[in-house]
């Protein structure tokens, strides 16, 4: 079937015929009637403005009825797995309607990494265009965290984290046994709010190390990566012992020596604070790709403090 | 060796869906046979089954089911379910809600669940199709666990969230008898307090129809007379499905929870006729030795038998070599014990008839009464000296046993005594 969307070049449409038509009623008879309508059209015409609906919609089957509200209003960070109860063998259920509605195949290799709705709608977009598929997300765990930042515990507010070509998120879970709960306050454990902005920082450092932001194989020096400033930093929720922090960054302006994105942390739905802008500065390393890994600095002062 | 307890039932059959109405039906001889409407074609010999009511299972998209309401089933379960897997789903509910048990009694290291089933022939021949048509890669993800043998264990023992023993049996139809027997060790020798054991089978045209093929099946067009075990004119099996499921618990399990208690599982045997791949053994040696095994594990002469329940399954042959077997140790006494074949009204239940009889017996010695032998206008001659009821005995049996042969010659024999 459809080899086509694996081409870069663009290749006539296949005549949609009348029993395709069936085929497609009866593939999709469990989605929305416009998720029909936007594949039908898509089969006529080849048009691409179609597979963000008939995508959305193939997912929406597949959601169980008491989360598909999610989906309504859902931005393209919305995760496949943790927000909407999707699992890989349902990921797969997914996937061959999409291959068939589509005409077109994807292998598994090409799956592991669709992890975001956002993810799977640029991957389908890609695959029927033709294009080269997007770098996926990058998830890192805490040992390599560690391994390649250059802040480290007890002063490193990043848990487990994830990093594409749009942005980085991370969780951080306040485990109350941070060293400056014990004054901040008395008998009160509050998170400082300048440690909630030191957490963004330090997820806007991971995304500069890990988020391909050099071009020609240069890699940003973490020796070279300092705060600059803020703007915009309101604070909505007090953060205690027991919440899990939700960070998330994207980069607003990219260009050597200045980096600024703006920020978000969120505990379960609750917005907990918001930058519009931490700006970092950062340089490339002289020599082209040299692993930052293995050599953790362990007694690098903090660099991206932000002075609270 | 710990006591062991029947503590509570679940039915999906085609006498009824649950434990009052099938009890009705035992009690008072009502067949759940009819002119099964798939098999109403030119090309099939075979005109009736005994198909279950309130569920509608006879396309291959699981979302497109329907099963009463009382049953929650999220798509996320369903979609690895075969047709009798919902029907064990829902006999499932019924054992735990009538044993009063709760998810903290039941998933602990100490509770197990053996099952079953011959998978479902009616799915995994639609998946094979669509493979061949479609190719590999476009097989619903999970085709395999919906319609291979092992569904209901793979199925109820995640669903259920059992963290103890489980696997599935597989000796045709002697399956959910053997299940019941190695469940009944597993608690015995203290592995395990409490097992849930299921059997259970589509029952549908892929289940039943090549039963055809082996001229196993009647050919009658009357539903009434369709299943007769014992009669001479008896000319094959109905075919049926559903499911049962049953608790079994430990002494200690049922002291400490203070369960309600249907009867005791006294003990079991089991032997093979080492004969044929399908055809009895014209004398029912295995199924004689393994009722002796069965009621010399169990410390029971075989005076003691109050009743039988046969597995006679209304074919010429089979029934014969049941009926010498049953003579071979019940021959001194004309009157005792009494024996009948429910499958006069259930129709054979295959893999699922071990665990449906078990349940059976289960009812009838807590209720009190012995099931009769339906639809026997002339007994074969060959019973004669045996005791066989044809109609229902309002007595309370303290001892009964339960018999089952499978293909290859393998037999199991069940004891319960009244608690």
């Amino acid at each position: 079937m459809a080899q086509a969307a694996n081409n870069s070049s663009v290749t006539p449409l296949k005549p949609f015929t009348p029993e395709d038509d069936v085929n497609l009623r009866e593939a999709l008879k469990r989605c929305s009637a416009a998720t029909y309508e936007a594949a039908a059209q898509f089969r006529k015409t080849g048009n691409n403005e179609h597979l963000p609906a008939i995508v959305l919609g193939i997912i929406e089957r597949y959601v169980e009825p008491d989360l598909r509200a999610k989906l309504k209003d859902a931005d393209d960070d919305l995760r496949v797995i943790e927000d909407l109860g999707i699992d890989s063998l349902t990921m797969m259920e997914i996937v061959i309607l999409v291959e068939d509605v589509l005409q077109m195949s994807i292998n598994n290799e090409e799956l592991r990494y669709l992890r975001t709705v956002g993810d799977v709608k640029t991957f389908i977009e890609c695959k029927v265009r033709g294009l080269p598929l997007p770098k996926p997300t990058k998830f890192i765990p805490i040992e390599q965290i560690m391994s390649i930042m250059p802040i480290q515990p007890p002063f490193l507010f990043l848990g487990e984290a994830s990093v594409n070509a749009h942005g980085a998120n991370a969780k951080y879970k306040i485990s109350g046994q941070e060293f400056f709960l014990q004054g901040h306050f008395k008998d009160n454990p509050v998170l400082p709010a300048s440690i909630m902005l030191e957490a963004l920082g330090q997820l806007a450092v991971l995304f500069l190390l890990e988020g391909q932001v050099g071009e020609d194989g240069k890699v940003v020096d973490h020796k070279t990566i300092f705060f600059t400033s803020c703007e915009g930093v309101r604070c909505h929720r007090v953060c205690k012992p027991g919440d899990v922090l939700n960070l998330s960054i994207k980069p607003k302006r990219l260009k050597s020596p200045l980096a600024t994105f703006e920020g978000q942390i969120r505990v379960g739905q609750q917005k907990a604070a918001t930058a519009e802008e931490i700006t970092l500065t950062f340089g490339f390393a002289e020599e082209v790709v040299q692993p930052v890994q293995s050599a953790a600095p362990v007694s690098v002062p903090a660099q991206a403090v932000v002075n609270g | 060796m710990r006591k062991v307890y029947i503590t509570g039932l679940g039915f999906i059959t085609s006498i009824g869906n649950e434990a009052g109405s099938v009890s009705e039906s035992l009690r008072e001889l009502r067949h759940g046979i009819i002119q099964y409407p798939p098999f109403q074609k030119n090309d099939i010999p075979v005109k009736v089954a005994a198909p279950i009511r309130d569920f509608q299972t006879n396309t291959t998209d699981p979302e497109d089911w329907i099963f009463p309401a009382r049953y929650n089933i999220r798509r996320e379960a369903l979609r690895g379910m075969a047709p009798h897997g919902v029907y064990s789903y829902c006999a499932m509910q019924q054992a735990v809600e009538d044993a009063k048990l709760t998810e903290a009694d039941w998933s602990d290291l100490y509770t197990g669940l053996y099952a079953a089933s011959a998978g479902s022939p009616f799915l995994l021949t639609h998946h094979v199709e669509r493979m061949r048509k479609v190719g590999v890669m476009r097989c619903p993800p999970l085709g395999v666990v919906a319609s291979i043998s092992g569904t209901v264990n793979f199925n109820l023992v995640s669903q259920f969230k059992i963290k103890g023993a489980s696997t599935g049996f597989s000796s045709a139809c002697a399956s959910s008898a053997h299940a019941l027997g190695f469940a009944y060790d597993e608690i015995a020798l203290g592995r395990q307090r409490r097992m849930f054991v299921v059997g259970a089978e589509d029952g549908n045209v892929e289940s039943i129809l090549p039963f055809a093929g082996m001229r196993a099946l009647s050919l009658q067009t009357n539903p009434s007379i369709a299943s007769r075990p014992f009669d001479v004119a008896r000319d094959g099996f109905v075919g049926t499905g559903g499911a049962t499921v049953l608790v079994l618990e430990g002494e200690e399990e049922v002291e400490r929870r203070g369960a309600k208690v249907y009867c005791e599982v006294a003990g079991w045997g089991q032997a093979s006729d080492g004969y044929n791949v399908a055809i009895s053994h014209p004398d029912g040696a295995g199924l004689r030795v393994a009722i002796e095994n069965a009621l010399k594990y169990s410390d029971i002469t075989s005076e003691a038998v109050d009743y039988v329940n046969a597995h006679a399954t209304s074919t010429p042959i089979g029934d014969l070599s049941e009926a010498r077997a049953l003579k071979a140790i019940f021959g001194h006494s004309p009157t005792r014990p009494a024996i009948s074949s429910t499958k006069a009204l259930t129709g054979h239940g295959l893999s699922l008839a071990g665990a449906m009889e078990a349940g059976f017996c289960a009812l009838a010695i807590r209720e009190g009464f012995m099931p009769g032998s339906a639809h026997i206008t002339q007994i074969d001659p060959a019973c004669d000296g045996l005791n066989i009821i044809r109609s229902t005995l309002p007595h309370r049996p303290n001892v009964v046993l339960s018999n089952s042969s499978g293909f290859g010659g393998a037999n199991v024999c069940l004891v319960f005594r009244a608690a």
